[in-house]
């Protein structure tokens, strides 16, 4: 049997029989859940390679599934943060939720349908799985059952308007050229269409991956949704499933777009929406007080930065792009589980309610501070990496005013990358948490592991750019080992470069250097005191003072940038929402739900047509 | 051995930036007493300090975050200075300077602020975390301007890498700040906000924050914060030198160069009151900021 089709049948036969065991005690409902998601990856990375395929036909459509070098390596990314968050949320994280049965069910489809929607190369499969993962995904947003009702509404009118467009484009393209392949589409009809239909097709495509991506202005259910949803899922919504859209918007841009006489104009409108988006997010993530939803407007600036890097589309910027992905996945899992290992042992992700756990949680602080350096972009983590060919694209291929608007967003992400740490880890420390313990070693490891992997690729980004290269050569891009990178060495269009490993070593010799010049004979010497044992303005404050800062931290720099802040597009869009309701509202008081004016308005239609029955049938 | 020959010039440019850092931090403690008509502390008084903060001994800490703060921001100052060419010609001050370019170095430079702010954060002293708040606003603010210069020189001359700016400046003979001149005054507004001397020294503000991180750290910890800072101001100096004024070809035409550029943010601030953080950041997105975009302008059509 063709291994494609059975990791599917595995990952549909676990999620129902997870789902079934839901209410069974004991363990055995989490070792379904992590057998059916490790199984179908290890099956994957054991027996599956670029290039396999399978096809069937059914219901008069062919289906082709085929693993090209793009969707391996979008399936790395699904399958290495699907695993980690996977193991995170059995047994620990998810522990004492009701209804687990459910979120496993869900978790299962989701990673199933990603993994389809990389695999499928025609357009009624991509569709399908597409739908599938919206579906779940928004099972998982209304989850938590927490005033869901908004949020939720808000996601799946999105995700709908997004697939209706797609799902219009996709019938103009069978309708045009008979066949639903994606190869054949892009390849051999779309040079053929009309100019109007080679402009609207690839708009109503990305309209479709936009809201997955979150792209200014579809981007406004993503805070909601992200920070509703359980924190073991939303590593994987924001690391993952986000992806999906860059994953299709990559395809569009490099394939589509390359052909529209005015490639140009639509390259620049959908890069400035990426910089705008990024701008925004980072804005409004630094106005947060509450960790999930600071971490969920710095996945949509982040996401920004991606299409940037997309809409672009010189060899360069694809790799940034396509390394910022990766990247992102990384790091962006490893903080929402953070927030997900302190909002269990805390109950609350609000950084003004919970300080100073950095000595009650140091490894989850580990590695929310390497998150926090790659998120930040400083070197030597993996960040830097991304960001680096992000500036040297945009410079190089003359985006002068956007990348001024980048390096703004990425500086302003220092902001709210300290927030977070602050918030959570430093201050003082208070009574009230004295409680609190590290969270369990599942829930961990995943983040540790997660966290050295940015580690690793800020050093030796070769490992990733290698599939990354692949994938570019399957769009039609040249080969870009040598030119633009090597195992660990960058250079740019104008061949400047950075060589990673004499910073790494620099970096660790100095700090190593300074770490035992300050300890060596102060270790023993010092004794630890609490963070009350302080001199604040000449005095001592006492036991039950909290003097940690943290209401209006970034308060002088929002009133700097206030003008910038003003408009917000979500006004517009309930705007609009309020009016559709006083329309309905206005519609419903025709149902009185008395049976006289029923029969009234009946005998109303009546009159009617009998008064217009010449003009109407010409009786 | 090459190793071993490299190993020694690194700690020589670190010994060089950290006496000539230290020098100009007395030269200006001088300068400012001599303003304010006082007599003021001998040039070398720095030394006499750093000597004390060295021998004393710390009695308690706050944690393990703490203690990594100061050397983080050793790690921002020493390997930053590991990439900027100190020389023209190279030599013995040579170290990584074709390692790495000038967008590198940004993102290196602000390595150490970051550390030392999670540092001081773990004191648990309010003092601190409103400093780093302040510090990381005004760093939005004075980043902006200092980027579209060095963007407009980067389109300008077609390169990114320091090295490739000093190379355009001895092939043409002119400093970049007479061939891009209003990137250099982007840049030099840029520098007021970078060295923190008044209006912009919002960030230790001497007289509300002085309670910050300065009075949580003692002895050795202090001694190192002292000398990363002097080591940075010099580091920042010969940047500056190396984009704009043609670099230096011997340690006396570098010192004459950085001494002379030290002095407009030094002078500017001795007669000035500070500003508010806001104020501060909206300084920085005015003519700043209009000058950036002039410099870009100028080189998209030169």
């Amino acid at each position: 049997m063709n291994t494609i089709i059975l990791i599917f049948i595995i990952f549909l036969a676990g999620a129902i029989l997870t789902f079934l065991a839901g209410n069974i005690k004991g363990l055995l409902k989490e070792v379904l859940f992590l057998a059916s998601i490790i199984v179908p990856v290890v099956m994957f990375f054991a027996g599956v390679k670029a290039g396999d395929s399978f096809d069937f036909h059914m219901a008069g459509f062919a289906f082709q599934w085929e693993i090209t070098p793009l969707s391996y390596l979008f399936a790395l990314i699904v399958t290495g943060l699907g695993v980690m968050a996977a193991i995170y949320a059995a047994v620990s994280a998810m522990q004492g939720t009701k209804s687990l049965g459910l979120f496993y069910f869900n978790f299962i489809l989701s990673i199933m349908s990603m993994l389809g929607i990389l695999f499928s190369r025609d357009l009624v499969s991509f569709f399908i799985f597409w739908e599938i993962m919206t579906w779940s995904s928004y099972l998982m947003v209304v989850y938590q059952g927490k005033d869901v009702q908004k949020v939720g509404i808000k996601y799946f009118i999105f995700s709908a308007v997004g697939a209706y467009s797609m799902l219009m484009a996709i019938v103009m393209v069978y309708s045009l050229t008979g066949s639903m392949m994606i190869d054949k589409m892009v390849q051999e009809a779309y040079p053929g269409f009309a100019f109007n239909m080679q402009v609207i097709i690839p708009i109503l495509f990305l309209i479709g991956f936009g809201v997955k991506s979150a792209m200014m202005p579809l981007h406004v259910w993503a805070p909601g949704a992200y920070s509703h949803s359980p924190m073991a899922f939303t590593s994987v919504f924001s690391g993952a499933l986000s992806k999906m859209g860059i994953y299709g918007m990559v395809i569009v841009m490099a394939s589509m777009v390359a052909y529209v006489p005015e490639e140009h104009w639509f390259r620049i409108v959908i890069a400035w929406l990426g910089g705008i988006t990024a701008v925004g997010g980072t804005l409004w993530a630094i106005a947060q007080d509450d960790a999930k939803k600071l971490l969920a407007y710095s996945s949509v600036a982040q996401l920004g930065y991606i299409i940037v890097g997309v809409g672009i589309g010189t060899p360069l910027a694809m790799l940034a792009a396509l390394f910022m992905a990766v990247m992102h996945a990384l790091f962006k899992g490893t903080l929402f589980m953070a927030v997900g290992a302190i909002e269990k042992q805390t109950g609350t992700s609000n950084f003004t309610e919970v300080t100073g756990l950095i000595r009650k949680m140091p490894w989850t602080f580990l590695a929310s501070l390497m998150g926090i350096i790659a998120l930040a972009g400083i070197p030597p983590l993996g960040g830097f990496i991304g960001k680096w060919m992000l500036y040297e694209s945009l410079i190089g291929s003359d985006h002068y005013l956007l990348v001024i608007v980048i390096f703004f967003s990425s500086t302003a992400a220092f902001l709210y990358s300290y927030k977070f740490l602050f918030g959570f880890f430093l201050g003082q420390e208070e009574k009230e948490w004295e409680h609190v313990k590290e969270a369990p070693a599942l829930m961990v490891v995943p983040m540790i592991i997660l966290a050295a992997g940015t580690f690793l690729l800020g050093t030796f980004p070769g490992l990733i750019m290698k599939p990354i290269s692949a994938g570019l050569e399957q769009l039609g891009y040249g080969a870009t080992q040598g030119k633009y990178w090597e195992m660990s060495m960058l250079f740019n269009e104008w061949g400047d470069q950075v060589v990673l490993q004499p910073i790494l070593y620099a970096i660790i010799a100095v700090f190593v250097f300074f770490l035992v010049f300050l300890l060596l004979k102060n270790r023993k010497n010092t004794r630890y005191v609490s963070t009350k044992d302080i001199s604040s303005s000449g005095e001592v404050p006492k036991e039950h003072e909290n003097l940690t800062f943290i209401q209006n931290f970034f308060q002088p720099f929002l009133r700097a940038v206030e003008p910038l802040m003003k408009r917000q597009i979500d006004w517009y869009y309930n705007g609009f929402g309020k009016g559709m309701e006083a329309l309905f509202d206005f519609t419903r008081r025709f149902y009185t739900g008395n049976g006289q004016t029923y029969a009234l308005y009946a005998i109303i239609f009546v009159v009617i047509l009998l008064l217009l029955k010449t003009s109407l049938f010409g009786i | 051995m090459e190793l071993f020959l490299n190993i020694l010039g690194a700690i020589a440019t670190v010994i060089l930036a950290f006496v000539v850092g230290m020098t100009y931090g007395g030269i200006v403690r001088k300068i400012t007493a001599r303003v304010q008509n006082r007599k003021g502390p001998p040039w070398y008084q720095n030394f006499i300090d750093a000597y004390k903060l060295y021998s004393k001994s710390t009695a308690i800490h706050h944690g393990w975050m703490q203690q990594m703060g100061p050397a983080f921001l050793m790690v921002s100052s020493v390997v930053t200075l590991m990439f900027v060419p100190v020389l023209n010609n190279g030599g013995w001050f040579e170290n990584l300077t074709f390692k790495g370019d000038l967008i590198f170095l940004l993102y290196l430079m602000v390595f150490g602020s970051l550390g030392m702010a999670l540092g001081a954060g773990q004191t648990g002293n309010p003092n601190s975390a409103i400093g780093v708040t302040r510090g990381l606003s005004q760093m939005v603010g004075y980043e902006i301007p200092w980027v579209m210069a060095l963007v407009a020189l980067m389109i300008q001359y077609k390169t990114t890498s320091i090295t490739g700016l000093m190379e355009v400046q001895q092939e043409s003979g002119t400093w970049l700040m007479f061939s891009s001149p209003f990137a250099f005054i982007a840049a030099v507004l840029a520098m007021l906000g970078m060295f923190r001397y008044s209006p912009f020294d919002i960030v230790g503000a001497p007289t509300e924050l002085a309670s910050g991180p300065v009075s949580e750290n003692g002895g050795k910890y202090l001694f190192t914060m002292m000398s990363s800072g002097s080591i940075f101001a010099f580091v920042k100096l010969t940047l500056y030198v190396d984009i704009f004024m043609g670099g230096a070809s011997n340690l006396v035409v570098l010192v004459v160069k950085t001494f002379t550029l030290y002095m407009i943010p030094v002078l500017y601030g001795i007669v000035s009151p500070r500003y508010r953080t806001e104020q501060s950041i909206r300084f920085f997105w005015g003519w700043p900021l209009f000058f950036g975009l002039l410099a870009i302008v100028y080189a998209v059509i030169f």
